[in-house]
């Protein structure tokens, strides 16, 4: 299949095609110096493919963020305990998602994955805006307020 | 009649998006059963009657494949209808999952409307009508 665009872009264009489908929230692309400072909590999902493709993606926004995704995945308030129990969990799965739908743009609908689970980890400010500046990542305000980054990593193909 | 149900998924979310669409798309749900990998879910199949199961693919300790290959293994076990839930997109990988007699298969995200659809196909068919034939 043929693709219009580059890797970088079409991993932002899904990202915000499943943001808005799964969480009600709208990102919007930035520029990294467009971006409020480094958020005091940040969570950051990584998880890997391997198959015609193989590389990485990864995902960071704001603890509070994880928070609101989760409250707007399932319905409920972000004060909700339910949120606040599956904060983390809604950020993996966003993340899944995302790397889903970015593999299927990118090498169609006939190549089969393998994909990891996705990890969480903590984001110090200095980490963040380490993220942030990296070339590969796109930045993004989500409901014009809040950060987030998300970076595609393709390795070379394995077969 | 109402349908005894697992969720099999890693994902407390997605578990949690899967109940509430059942109950958004209004589907008669008598148990709600729920496991976090594939050797999870063989443990409540083979404890409890179930009627229907939605499935993750990949999870860990055990995926979404091997469980249903187990499941094809098994003599009473291979008759539960499989609805298949995963954020892959590959026909190649949806048409592997309906050999092993998957009976659908949904990707995320998805809508109650979808799910009540694909529940439909199946009722419609036969296939978990919940009066375990």
């Amino acid at each position: 299949m043929e693709m219009e665009t580059d890797p970088k872009s079409v991993a932002s264009e899904v990202f915000r095609d499943v943001l808005e489908n799964l969480a009600f929230m709208f990102a919007d692309e930035a520029q990294a110096d467009d971006l409020p400072e480094a958020p005091a909590e940040a969570r950051r999902a990584d998880m890997q493919f391997t198959g015609v493709m193989a590389g990485a993606l990864a995902l960071a926004v704001p603890s509070e963020m994880c928070l609101e995704i989760a409250a707007n995945m399932l319905g409920v308030d972000p004060d909700d305990d339910r949120a606040m129990e599956k904060a983390q969990d809604a950020l993996k799965e966003l993340l899944n998602i995302t790397c889903g739908h970015v593999l299927t743009q990118l090498a169609g609908e006939e190549p089969v994955f393998d994909l990891s689970v996705p990890q969480v980890a903590s984001v110090t400010a200095e980490q963040w805006d380490a993220f942030a500046r990296d070339a590969q990542t796109s930045a993004f305000l989500i409901d014009d307020i809040e950060p987030a980054l998300l970076k595609l990593v393709l390795d070379k193909a394995d077969s | 009649m109402a349908l005894n149900i697992l969720i099999v998924d890693d994902s407390e979310t997605v578990r949690a998006i899967i109940a509430k669409a059942l109950s958004l798309a209004q589907i008669p749900v008598g148990e709600l059963h729920n496991a976090s990998n594939g050797e999870e879910g063989l443990q409540v199949l083979r404890d409890e009657w179930i009627d229907l199961v939605f499935s993750d693919i990949n999870m860990p300790v055990m995926g979404g494949v091997e469980m249903i290959e187990r499941m094809g293994e098994d003599d009473l076990l291979k008759r539960t209808p499989v609805i298949v839930v995963s954020t892959e997109g590959s026909a190649t990988r949806i048409e592997q999952l309906k050999q092993k007699g998957v009976s659908a298969y949904i990707r995320k995200p998805f809508t109650p409307e979808a799910i009540r659809e694909v529940v439909d196909g199946i009722l419609g068919a036969g296939n978990g009508d919940g009066d375990g034939s």
